[in-house]
């Protein structure tokens, strides 16, 4: 019973999501509009669990954490930061989906699929096993496919979905066969065992295959480039609120997932991946910033824009300094916020387009149709410009601190090189951030004023905050996402 | 006893030829066919392990990722099947609509 107690974030979503399929069958079209409401309220007692569960582990000192049930889940501030991070954008996402749902006839599948990726997410944060982690990994991948194509009736959401689904399913594959490796090499899936038998994994042959493979696995999850093709499709089809729960809480999951296998798990072989994500990291910012230059479809471009804050990210792995590491950590849960509001203002757009019948209809999200938006939707307006200059790093945003944090710790870990890299990349990212603030604030509107729809406005809202909250006064952040980089020491 | 190096050879045989089918096949329902193949190299992998490093790990593992890989099946078939009620057909490289 007490073991239960250190998973009751997770209970608590998972009983929503249940509680919410099983209400779906018994309400009429009009009724289930409520079931938004109870998946809000659900995610933010989640929210206000694992808050709390902070406080349990500042009593035993953040290094230890537990690990509980015979050792195959671990609760310390490594797994409790990254769910913080899926709760925040499950809370985003479940707002903004109030309105994305209005009428439909399908909105407890949306929140019970939404809320089971959720849990997956947050149960991958804690493993402590291969197959724990496996089997939450698929859990989280199986119902994000069917999110991806959850417009039946729009051809480019079925699309999206089928990419997503025919990469995700050969990235589960090549992770498992890369697990199958340490497995057989080790004899063991508990991830500290793994640690103590490494010796057995560098000795032979099977260890590097092994690595080869995980990257490769996870590699598609993070969309590091050459495993990149399904991102941009997939985020540019999939119904915007869906995007934002891919970007900002699925590519985490691959994050703090490749934090444990690699770092934890794989220590021993740390030449061999290192070298490896130095290449992917400089590789992965280059070409999703210059990719995202010749976009003219804004989801198009967030998710190359996406891909080249994935490799910021990655820059973790190369450095890999206590500092880097909180660097790494802090850019997750900036991004998150960053990137969640950020589809989420382009679903506002998509949204005012189709319901207006005006502006480009084919391609929703085009630049075109964000013409004069500062004079039409100057919430929306306002709350785009903060992310999109939060994504480029200019202060007083979160993004601005955690770019400062992650470059200052290459910078000191020797790697100036790669620092020079990256600034310059964040320097040509300015370019078509710019250019979409140009295109709202510059260009003159094409329609009338038109006001907000109220859960897409409290959405935003709360990623502004976020977005402000961290760069504004970064300190509990810092210290928190420290915490969480010494569980990898 | 047949040497280890035979199962993995197997295993590896099958898991490159999943991977090379679904790098050429266009057709939605093999490319789910070679996505079994592989998943089911692994669980070849993960039983003759098990037999060979005396652990039971490997063989509760194989029986959930069985379990998994017909949860995966089934939602691609889902999503192939609403495919092919908009297309009449499941030509994958007919479905590009978004590209650059």
């Amino acid at each position: 019973m007490d073991e239960l107690m250190y998973l009751a974030p997770e209970i608590v979503v998972v009983a929503t999501g249940l509680a919410i399929l099983l209400a779906g069958i018994f309400l009429s079209p009009q009724s289930k509009n409520l079931l938004g409401y109870l998946a809000t309220l659900g995610v933010l007692a989640a929210l206000f669990l694992t808050v709390k569960s902070f406080e349990l582990l500042t009593m035993q000192g953040f290094m230890v954490g537990y690990s509980i049930f015979s050792d195959t889940l671990n609760i310390d501030a490594l797994s409790q930061f990254f769910k913080l991070i899926f709760l925040v954008v499950a809370l985003i996402v479940a707002i903004a989906a109030i309105k994305y749902n209005e009428n439909s006839d399908h909105t407890e599948e949306f929140y019970a699929l939404m809320l089971f990726a959720t849990f997956g997410m947050m149960i991958v944060a804690s493993a402590n096993d291969l197959i724990v982690l496996f089997c939450a990994f698929e859990l989280a991948s199986l119902a994000t496919y069917g999110l991806a194509a959850f417009e039946k009736q729009n051809p480019r959401s079925l699309e999206a979905g089928m990419k997503y689904f025919v990469f995700g399913s050969v990235s589960a594959a090549l992770m498992l066969f890369g697990m199958t490796f340490v497995y057989g090499a080790t004899g063991t899936t508990s991830i500290p065992q793994i640690a103590a038998n490494s010796g057995l994994l560098t000795s032979s042959p099977i260890g590097l295959v092994a690595v080869v493979l995980l990257i490769a696995g996870f590699g598609f999850k993070m969309a590091l480039v050459p495993f990149h093709m399904w991102a941009p499709d997939t985020y540019q089809g999939a119904p915007s609120v869906v995007s934002s729960l891919l970007a900002a809480g699925s590519k985490k999951m691959g994050f703090v997932a490749a934090f444990r296998i690699f770092i934890v798990a794989l220590a021993a072989l740390q030449p061999d991946w290192q070298f490896a994500f130095t290449i992917l990291a400089v590789v992965t910012m280059t070409f999703g910033n210059l990719v995202a230059v010749s976009q003219t479809s804004v989801k198009r471009m967030l998710a190359y824009s996406s891909l080249a804050q994935a490799g910021y990210i990655a820059m973790a792995f190369a450095v890999m300094s206590p500092l880097a590491l909180t660097g790494g950590i802090m850019y997750a849960l900036a991004h998150a916020f960053m990137k969640a509001g950020a589809f989420i203002a382009a679903g506002v757009v998509v949204w005012m387009v189709t319901s207006e019948k005006r502006g480009n209809l084919k391609i929703p999200d085009h630049l075109d149709n964000f013409k004069g938006l500062g004079k039409r939707m100057p919430l929306t307006a306002f709350s785009m410009m903060i992310f999109v200059f939060a994504l480029a790093g200019i202060p007083p945003t979160a993004g601005f601190m955690a770019k400062f944090v992650l470059f200052s710790s290459t910078i000191a870990a020797g790697m100036t090189w790669l620092a020079i890299i990256a600034i310059l990349n964040s320097a040509l990212s300015l370019f078509y951030y710019a250019r979409l603030v140009r295109y709202m604030y510059v260009l003159p509107p094409e329609g009338g004023k038109v006001s907000e729809p109220f859960p897409y406005a409290i959405a935003l809202l709360v990623a502004v905050a976020g977005v402000l909250a961290m760069g504004i006064w970064p300190e509990p952040f810092v210290e928190l996402a420290t915490n969480a980089a010494m569980v990898l020491f | 006893m047949i040497p280890l190096s035979f199962y993995l050879g197997l295993s590896a045989l099958l898991f490159s030829i999943g991977l090379f089918g679904v790098m050429t096949h266009k057709s939605g329902i093999r490319l789910i066919m070679c996505i079994e193949l592989m998943l089911n190299s692994a669980n070849l992998n993960l039983v003759a392990f098990s037999s060979y490093t005396d652990t039971l790990n490997g063989q509760v593992f194989a029986l959930f990722s069985i379990a998994l890989a017909a949860a995966e099946a089934a939602i691609g078939f889902a999503i192939f099947m609403a495919i092919y009620r908009m297309h009449d057909k499941i030509n994958l490289d007919e479905l590009n609509l978004l590209r650059w």
